[in-house]
């Protein structure tokens, strides 16, 4: 089965399993920036939670399906409609051949996802098929769809109609975001910690799957830029000197110098991937046990309906 | 040396353990990467850091296991006999701070990129992106701070330098290094045999080429 892309949108990407086990090589993980979302999408047509699936930054997408088509639709709100059919999110829906799937703007998160029964083709790189912009790896030719493109779904057995995440394991989205963080290796170096923690800042317009730059009243932070480069991750929060934190997300590069002034607590980095320019982010400041207490409530709340989310979130 | 009391929390799932420099640390990093313990070992300059699964282990069992694992010491790394020549083109477009650096360290053009190429260096590590090198050993007289805010795009092959290192971009990319240059030498091919242009260990030689 082919699906041939009509409209690319700001930015979409096949996304699948992150690239694990590389980060001393300096290979970040990539892999989708909202997993809880894309592995919703999938468990609606029958995949794996990774299984390769389309990441729309902001929406915007159109396609063709050429065969019939089961597939779903989760993440950033975003109006869809599948020929003249308005579409729902969070609902398995079946597409006959050449009819067109058109995904509007999103207009409350960042990222929409689209998984289809059998998932999609993808080039497999450094053990994943994830696409990794910045070194044009995996996905698609490494890079980011364009008109014209033509993907190829796997063949699948599967088919299940009326099929619908319950409504208790629709995440949430929002404009305002409050995620739990811990201290990290250098949050020492915080003129006041008051100034990080428990604060709104305003998502700057420099925010991509490798950082999230927050705009507020400013941090001191005393590293004179002459910091050892140290191991960073998805969900470090690094403090230049210019007193504006990033918030690093899924192609987070590996080492940094920067202050490491926070570290996004697990549970909460998959919000990360839904955070847009002009939302809000305040850091809960958790110590690491609570923080691994929260993580595994939330696990065993979700594990009712993602049975593998412990590799989700 | 004990490093016992070296290890510190650096979030839910993340332990940091200092270690006396970059040698040490890739070889420390290596060893507790081999034990599978761990979800991630990435060594940095002077620490590694130890990614554990949360879901399943406590903070204080991975300390623990932390302790255990370190307790042996740390063999140091072995550097290649091989000299690798990096071409660098210095200054002009490829190296747009290269004149700030000039006047901020009270150097010549020609002092600058005498004191860059005239010794021999060792690669730290890698990371940051695929390909990018750490190498150590800068003149002291070549000490910058980074950025206060990274660029937006740094070209790749830029040849940047902060906290007395130098860095190669090996793909365009966000970066707060102090740019002075830029080199065609081939640093990442993910679909080479070997990806990897230089490894920690390797040494190397910058070579002023006025063209690239």
């Amino acid at each position: 089965m082919t699906l041939e892309i009509l409209k690319s949108g700001p930015q979409t990407t096949i996304q699948a399993a992150p690239r694990v086990g590389q980060r001393h090589l300096g290979v970040p993980y990539s892999g989708p920036a909202d997993p809880l979302s894309m592995a919703l999408a999938n468990r609606l047509v029958g995949n794996e939670s990774y299984a390769p699936a389309l990441e729309a930054t902001l929406g915007g997408l159109s396609l063709r399906f050429g065969s019939p088509a089961f597939f779903a639709i989760t993440g950033a709100t975003a109006h869809a409609r599948l020929a003249d059919r308005p579409l729902q999110h969070h609902r398995t829906i079946q597409a006959d051949a050449g009819e067109e799937l058109h995904v509007g703007p999103a207009t409350l998160g960042a990222r929409v996802y689209l998984a289809f029964a059998g998932g999609l083709q993808a080039e497999t790189i450094l053990g994943s098929s994830s696409t990794y912009l910045p070194a044009k790896l995996g996905g698609h030719e490494g890079r980011s769809l364009v008109i014209g493109d033509r993907l190829s779904v796997n063949h699948h057995d599967w088919s299940a109609d009326n099929h619908e995440t319950p409504r208790e394991f629709q995440p949430p989205l929002s404009t305002s975001w409050a995620i739990r963080a811990c201290d990290a290796a250098e949050t020492g170096l915080l003129r006041d910690r008051r100034q990080l923690f428990d604060r709104n800042f305003r998502v700057a317009s420099r925010c991509d799957r490798m950082g999230i730059m927050l705009e507020g009243p400013g941090i001191d932070v005393n590293s004179d830029g002459g910091l050892a480069s140290a191991p960073v991750f998805p969900g470090t929060v690094q403090c230049p000197d210019d007193g504006r934190p990033f918030l690093l997300s899924v192609d987070a590069q590996t080492t940094g110098g920067y202050a490491r002034v926070a570290q996004v607590a697990r549970a909460d980095r998959h919000l990360l991937g839904q955070i847009r320019p002009g939302d809000h982010v305040r850091l809960l400041w958790r110590d690491p046990q609570s923080a691994i207490k929260d993580l595994r409530s939330k696990l065993d709340y979700w594990c009712a309906w993602l049975d593998d989310i412990e590799l989700v979130i | 040396m004990s490093l016992a009391n070296k290890i510190q929390s650096c979030g839910d799932d993340l332990l940091s353990v200092a270690v006396p420099g970059p040698a040490e640390s890739q070889q420390l990093a290596a060893r507790l990467r081999a034990t599978g313990e761990w979800l991630e070992v990435v060594g940095g300059i002077d620490t590694v850091a130890l990614r554990f699964d949360a879901a399943n282990i406590d903070a204080d069992a991975a300390q623990r296991t932390a302790h255990e694992s370190i307790g042996a010491g740390i063999p140091v790394v072995q550097s290649s006999p091989v000299v690798v020549e990096i071409p660098v083109c210095y200054g002009g477009e490829y190296g747009p701070d290269f004149d700030a650096v000039c006047s901020m360290l009270d150097l010549s053009a020609e002092e600058l990129v005498a004191l860059h190429t005239e010794r021999e260096y060792t690669v730290d590590m890698l990371g940051f992106t695929p390909g990018f090198a750490y190498i150590g050993g800068l003149d002291k007289r070549l000490n910058v701070a980074r950025l206060r805010e990274p660029r937006v795009q740094v070209a790749a092959g830029s040849v940047g330098i902060a906290a007395g290192r130098t860095g190669l971009y090996a793909l365009p990319g966000p970066g707060g290094w102090v740019l002075i240059g830029r080199t065609s030498h081939p640093l990442f091919d993910a679909t080479a045999d070997e990806p990897f242009a230089l490894s920690p260990g390797t040494r190397v030689r910058f070579v002023a080429v006025s063209a690239l």
